[in-house]
């Protein structure tokens, strides 16, 4: 459905995306994620027809971006960050406009205009002018208008920004219906929002892809999974030497003291709880917490965000 | 040009739905309502002549045009640029070009409206018994409306080419004195280059071409030409600054 090939896109000396590939097949729902400034934006313009690619090739249902924009453009739906809108319009105004733009009849704008209201729970408000809307409403209008040419790719930049918690659950659970019919395409420097709706990751960094694939073969292949263990602090020396020599175990790091009770973090192949255990009850510490922490995309996008930062740690995952 | 009829009726609600044009189609006919009163008692009650006069004949009318399709167009592009909107435009199924051209259309129709207020003061000096001679003034209003779209199709290469509206509409108006002022720089200077630089200058002479034909009550497809192609260049130059626009970024 959309195959990118080697997208660069300059911006004078400034390089906003740098050789980024990757596919996808009808139906598929991905997430772009990334700090500010990776590149999901620039990406997500030059796909919609709006940037021009610096060099490499974007098509979309075998159109392509650069030669058969007006194909491509008729294709997507899109919802930029801004959330652009007339303001001194009416909402369904608004939405016969885009009809027109696109070709629709009259009776078939107002018609979808109807449809895609009701869908984004904002049916009551189609006669209120948009400049008096809250952002959490506009935000559900721009979705209504990049919905109304019921389009087979929807692309929506940070769709749930500036909303609140609750209106960002509501967001969410739309995002999620859509995604049933047709291909979309979220950017999201937000983590819980790419969790709950996109099974596919794209992690941006840079200007480069730094990891694509499903939640479970992100985790699988890049976290690492490892046993918290609390023991009450001074029950013996040397409890880091004799996990160490645990059969499986790589390494077991001290995490400091917690008041009466000292921490570790133990990583290695294999079930490893088991022997830990068992070790405890053998030497009789007292142990408070024995558990095994799995990966999260939340530390993976972390670690990436961080290692492929030389410098700062803290502007990583703004 | 597919979606042109969708941008056009859309610009042009957004103008009306502004307060901007309101007030400024209110001034434009007090505005013309006085000088043609004004010209009406100095000509001695020569109506023909005082209608032609708001309609290009004189210098009031072009003073209007220097100011008006700045502050009209000054906001279509740039400010559209800024808040999103134009990406939106311009991530829809229609052409740059369709987007400039809707725009233009727009303001021209709002000068069309405004200039049509000569055809007010026609119909009341009828009414009080002068006689109009209506091929005249109709030949006038065409003359105005293809002068205006000329000059609101620099508005919008100037609000394509800058950041803010104030600066896109400071612009326009330097581009306008220019063009005002350097054909009458052109006929008064008499240099050796003068013959060769005054041919130039006569092709783009707004004021002259006007003055040729429309005030005379002559259709004259010359100068009508001379407005459209005009009026074209500089929508395509447009077109092209909305596309660098995206090259940019």
């Amino acid at each position: 459905m959309i195959s990118v090939q080697h997208l660069t896109r300059r911006f004078g000396p400034h390089v906003a995306v740098d050789d980024v590939s990757f596919r996808l097949e009808r139906g598929e729902v991905v997430g772009f994620l990334g700090p500010n400034g990776a590149g999901k934006t620039t990406t997500m313009r030059v796909l919609t027809g709006f940037l021009p690619p610096s060099a490499g090739t974007v098509s979309v249902d075998g159109f392509d971006v650069l030669r058969e924009s007006l194909e491509v453009r008729a294709r997507i739906g899109y919802l930029p960050e801004s959330v652009p809108l007339y303001r001194e319009h009416r909402v369904q105004e608004m939405l016969w406009f885009q009809g027109r733009l696109r070709g629709l009849s009259r009776s078939e704008s107002r018609r979808r205009a109807g449809v895609v209201l009701e869908r984004v729970g904002m049916a009551e408000r189609a006669r209120s002018l948009i400049g008096r809307l809250s952002k959490g409403q506009r935000q559900r209008v721009g979705l209504a208008v990049a919905l109304l040419p019921e389009p087979d790719v929807l692309v929506l930049d940070e769709p749930t920004s500036g909303l609140d918690p609750l209106q960002r659950l509501e967001v969410r659970r739309l995002i999620r219906e859509l995604a049933r019919e047709r291909n979309v395409l979220l950017s999201s420097h937000i983590l819980p929002e790419i969790e709950a709706v996109c099974p596919r990751v794209i992690i941006l960094h840079r200007g480069r892809i730094a990891a694509d694939g499903t939640q479970a073969e992100l985790v699988g292949q890049l976290g690492e999974s490892f046993v918290r263990l609390e023991l009450a602090a001074g029950a013996s020396t040397g409890v880091g030497a004799e996990l160490c020599a645990l059969p499986g175990v790589r390494a077991a790091d001290a995490r400091g003291r917690a008041g009466d009770f000292e921490a570790f973090e133990i990583r290695g192949e294999g079930e490893l709880c088991e022997p830990i255990g068992r070790l405890c009850q053998a030497r009789g510490w007292i142990v408070r917490e024995l558990s095994l922490q799995r990966p999260t995309l939340e530390s993976i996008f972390a670690r990436i965000a961080l290692e492929l930062e030389p410098h700062g740690r803290s502007e990583g995952a703004a | 040009m597919k979606g042109l009829g969708a941008i056009f009726r859309r610009e042009l609600a957004g103008l009306f739905l502004a307060p901007l044009a309101w007030i400024l189609l209110f001034l434009v006919l007090l505005y013309q309502a006085y000088f043609f009163l004004l010209v009406l008692a100095a000509k001695g009650g020569e109506v023909n002549g005082s209608l032609v006069f708001i309609l290009g004949g004189g210098l009031p009318f072009w003073l209007l045009l220097l100011v008006l399709p700045a502050l009209l167009t000054m906001r279509m592009i740039s400010e559209e640029s800024r808040s999103g909107l134009l990406e939106f435009l311009l991530t829809s199924p229609v052409s740059d070009a369709a987007v400039v051209v809707g725009k233009a259309l727009a303001v021209t129709t709002f000068f069309a409206l405004a200039w049509a207020s000569a055809f007010l003061f026609a119909l009341l000096v009828q009414a009080l018994g002068a006689s109009v001679d209506w091929g005249l003034v109709l030949t006038a209003w065409i003359g105005a409306t293809l002068a205006s779209a000329f000059y609101s199709a620099l508005g919008l290469v100037s609000s394509a080419l800058f950041s803010t509206p104030l600066l896109a509409a400071f612009m326009t108006i330097l581009a306008n004195i220019a063009l005002y002022a350097l054909p009458m720089l052109a006929r008064a200077w008499r240099g050796p280059t003068g013959e060769l630089l005054g041919r130039v200058l006569e092709r783009v002479d707004v004021l002259a071409h006007y003055q040729g034909s429309f005030v005379s009550g002559a259709l004259d497809t010359a100068h009508v030409a001379f407005f459209l192609a005009w009026t074209a260049a500089a929508l395509f130059l447009a077109t092209r600054a909305v596309e660098s626009r995206r090259w940019l970024g």
